[in-house]
């Protein structure tokens, strides 16, 4: 799994170091450097096409348009990990709270109509036997 | 008309309920009385059809008073009750994002990526949204550029304009200011004061200073010996006046 990525990464990094390169060469241009130009010209696209192999193997692979959201706006994406966190456990412990009272309402409620209703609740009993604690 | 009003009514009376209204399935209403020979016998399965609605724990006649008892749930199915983060083996990931500071930029993420990346992407038109929103339009290969193709390249010599140049400009890093902090205690005077007339004493100073800490050292060692052989010999003697 960590492979795939790997070579990816190793592949973009070049690309940018590649593009990198080009800025300087271009940012002041001589005409020494034509050649150079050239030649960076063509390593951007076997660049290209280094990670147009990639794609392949990362076609599994889903990336969450909140996490570009984060890049467009130039803040760090692990922040979005964090807060998807965050927000699993938050909302994981309300739906624990509700269960848990839920469970005590069922066995107040069980409890009190047993007192009121003895008969129908033995006959429920009967049918449910021991319930489990959901 | 009045026929076939009759045959109607006739065959709404002899027609066989479904089993579902039978069992009592429905919006709270007790089932409707049943001719006595479609009344199922204790004991007996009644009909039951798949889909019509949720499945019971046991069939109608056994749940007799209870005509909406349903199935319960089963116990075993993954519910807000565990903690979904130790169930999915998370915890790393947790104590990694949520344990700690993240730090908010997006450079510190991409250290090593060059250019202003902090900058929202709308402003210089590199987000990604927009590459999402409106694809490039390209072929399906790339292929390398031939002779007369690379022809296009030729570029004017000199510096770029300057609206151009801000991509090689990088983002002042926090590495830097902080070796500088570092720097200032151990340089505490500025290089260039009016006041540095004679520099190669306080040099001296400085390469003394090793040598100043030793012999200070030395000298509280020095003490600390002889106060605690002061107190041995005057504990001696109290203790020799005692037994006297």
């Amino acid at each position: 799994m960590a492979e795939k990525f790997d070579n990816l990464e190793e592949h973009l990094e070049k690309f940018i170091e590649n593009i990198r390169q080009l800025g300087i060469i271009v940012s002041d241009f001589q005409p020494s450097s034509q050649t150079g130009l050239n030649q960076k010209l063509n390593f951007m696209i076997t660049g290209l096409q280094d990670i147009e192999k990639c794609r392949t193997q990362l076609h599994d692979i889903h990336v969450p348009l909140e996490a570009f959201e984060y890049i467009d706006q130039g803040r760090n994406p692990q922040l979005y990990t964090k807060e998807c966190l965050e927000r699993a456990l938050a909302k994981n412990e309300q739906v624990k709270g509700k269960i848990d009272t839920l469970t005590k309402f069922k066995s107040l409620l069980i409890s009190e109509l047993g007192k009121v209703f003895p008969e129908e609740m033995a006959k429920y009993k009967a049918i449910h036997g021991d319930d489990p604690p959901s | 008309m009045t026929e076939i009003f009759s045959t109607l009514f006739g065959q709404s009376e002899t027609q066989v309920p479904p089993a579902s209204s039978a069992i009592g399935f429905g919006p709270g209403k007790p089932p409707p009385p049943l001719p006595q020979s479609q009344v199922s016998m204790p004991g007996q399965m009644p009909p039951q059809h798949g889909d019509e609605g949720p499945a019971l724990r046991k069939p109608g006649v056994m749940n007799e008073p209870f005509y909406l008892l349903r199935e319960l749930p089963a116990g075993n199915d993954l519910t807000g009750n565990t903690n979904l983060i130790t169930h999915y083996n998370l915890e790393h990931a947790y104590n990694k994002f949520c344990g700690k500071k993240v730090k908010e930029k997006l450079s510190n993420f991409l250290p090593e990526l060059p250019g202003m990346i902090d900058v929202p992407g709308v402003q210089d038109g590199s987000s990604l949204r927009s590459l999402i929103d409106k694809q490039p339009v390209c072929g399906n290969s790339f292929s390398p550029l031939t002779g007369n193709l690379l022809t296009g390249f030729r570029l004017h010599t000199g510096p770029l304009p300057e609206q151009y140049r801000l991509m090689h400009i990088q983002p002042p890093k926090k590495k830097s200011k902080h070796k500088h902090r570092h720097h200032r205690p151990q340089d505490p005077i500025p290089p260039e004061t009016p006041s540095d007339s004679d520099p190669k004493k306080k040099k001296k100073k400085r390469d003394d200073d090793p040598d100043r800490k030793k012999k200070k050292k030395d000298k509280k060692k020095k003490k600390v010996r002889i106060t605690a052989a002061e107190e041995c010999i005057s504990w001696k003697l109290i203790n020799a006046g005692g037994a006297k």
